[in-house]
């Protein structure tokens, strides 16, 4: 059995629940009469997408899209492509994506570019965690939940090596260096 | 947005295909005029607006606002063209949008004989007159490009297209350019949808020749993600000596065209990073439109390490 890693509580449930109403009115407010579609990253979107939605006042669709990493041709790296693709049509749409959370911004920067080549009426970002520090990629962030450093984070869907997903709050990992 | 900046010689009709282009495009367009009249008010009291017809050299000074005349320029160019498809005639914007993948940039000549003529006959000048009118005219843009850019106005490399209008109208020209700008248009539509829905944008690119190692890891990361780049683009000039020779330049090592973002990576120890730091810092004062973000040597290790370490892909 894996032995436990040490964690102290960053945000706590109870911070999390406000923080997401607050979020999930706003966006209330901004797209009322535009039945915009929702689409969260999975696998570390998934509790905040879910809580999100279920604050809106607002009809709204939701879809959900996932990345791996495949073998490259030419790059020793791989390559990063859509392992889910969306199942509604957003051409036209008012498109609001979901992250856990944005740092450098280039797996933001890929999705965006799949999103944008769908032609939607609009595109906005909602993140739950920022680091706008270690952003390399300049996309505007619309909703924002937490600005963070480079602390390593876990819980409310993040995972460290799979584990932690589950924990209602999100907490900072001390044991283990990003 | 589509932008298409027009360089011109006095005389050559440059100012009229402009028009004619904005009017059949249904782009919104940008001149000195207006910027003189509606922009730089904001900032200039009437002398100093008088300084800035005359000269170029007062545009680096700094303005009420904070910034250098030449700054709040290009900040203005640069939220103007966020807008909506523009065209730009002169204020250097063939070099501020030099690397923008919406733009194209024309220049419109016609031969010396041609332009004198027809300064005669726009202002009822004898022919001495209007060779002095035509000379003083190239001479103030040559001067300005010069002065902000450290550039030759003239260079044919900083334009897609050079029209001499000797040999066609300003309602031809035009014409032509509508066609050039909807060939590119259908171009870019292909190859976005290409780049997103198949391999790497860069994948089938020729490598640039890295100056060091540490570029070349980090263009793989980006072809990774699929995000276009280029490589050292464009020179910036940050400093200028009193006869406005460039003394100072920066040239950012990548540019991600489609987030307009420049990134420029040092892995040198931090004893050597105060010489570029000032350079950044020239170039935020001087260029504060432009997006630039300095990877420092542990934030790059720090990078790597995550991309080693098993595929964390989520960035």
């Amino acid at each position: 059995m894996r032995k436990e890693n040490q964690h102290k509580i960053l945000i706590s449930e109870e911070q999390l629940r406000n923080r997401v109403t607050e979020i999930g009115t706003q966006i209330s407010h901004d797209y009322q009469g535009k039945h915009p579609v929702i689409i969260s990253v999975l696998r570390g979107g998934f509790y905040f997408v879910a809580d999100l939605t279920r604050q809106l006042t607002i009809p709204a669709h939701i879809d959900f899209l996932a990345i791996g990493v495949y073998p490259g041709a030419t790059s020793k790296t791989g390559v990063v492509r859509i392992t889910k693709d969306l199942e509604v049509d957003i051409s036209g749409r008012h498109v609001i994506m979901v992250e856990d959370i944005v740092r450098t911004g280039l797996t933001l920067g890929y999705l965006y570019q799949h999103l944008e080549s769908h032609k939607p009426a609009s595109l906005n970002i909602c993140t739950l965690l920022d680091n706008p520090d270690e952003r390399l990629v300049n996309i505007p962030i619309k909703y924002r939940g937490y600005t963070i450093g480079d602390e390593f984070v876990i819980g409310y869907g993040m995972d460290y090596k799979e584990d932690y997903r589950h924990l209602p709050y999100i907490a900072e990992i001390i044991d283990v260096k990003r | 947005m589509l932008i298409v900046t027009v360089s011109r010689e006095a005389g050559s009709l440059g100012d009229e295909i402009a028009a004619l282009l904005s009017m059949k495009l249904g782009a919104a367009l940008v001149t000195r005029q207006l910027a003189m009249e509606q922009w730089l008010p904001e900032i200039a009291n009437k002398y100093e607006l008088h300084m800035l017809e005359e000269s170029p050299r007062f545009y680096l000074r700094p303005a009420s606002c904070g910034i250098s005349y030449a700054a709040y320029l290009e900040q203005r160019l640069r939220s103007e063209v966020l807008r909506g498809p523009s065209i730009i005639v002169g204020l250097g914007s063939q070099l501020i949008f030099a690397d923008a993948p919406n733009a194209l940039h024309i220049r419109v000549t016609a031969s010396d004989e041609v332009r004198r003529s027809r300064l005669m006959q726009s202002y009822c000048l004898d022919s001495d007159e209007a060779a002095r009118l035509m000379e003083l005219g190239d001479r103030k843009h040559k001067r300005y490009i010069s002065m902000l850019f450290g550039k030759d106005w003239s260079d044919g490399s900083l334009y897609h297209l050079t029209l001499n209008t000797g040999k066609m109208d300003a309602e031809e020209a035009a014409e032509m350019l509508v066609k050039v700008v909807e060939t590119r248009e259908i171009r870019k539509q292909s190859a976005l949808t290409q780049a997103v829905h198949s391999s790497p944008a860069a994948g089938a690119r020729k490598p640039p020749a890295f100056k060091h190692p540490a570029e070349e890891e980090f263009a793989r990361i980006l072809d990774m993600y699929s995000i276009e780049w280029e490589y050292e683009p464009r020179t910036f000039p940050v400093e200028w000596d009193a006869e406005g020779n460039v003394t100072m330049a920066f040239s950012p090592d990548f540019y991600l065209t489609r987030f307009d973002t420049y990134i420029e990576l040092t892995t040198m120890d931090q004893k050597y990073v105060t010489r570029k730091n000032k350079k950044m810092r020239k170039l935020r004062e001087l260029y504060p439109g432009i997006n630039i973000r300095i990877v420092y040597k542990n934030d790059f290790y720090s990078l790597l390490k995550r991309f080693n370490y098993g595929g964390d892909t989520k960035e």
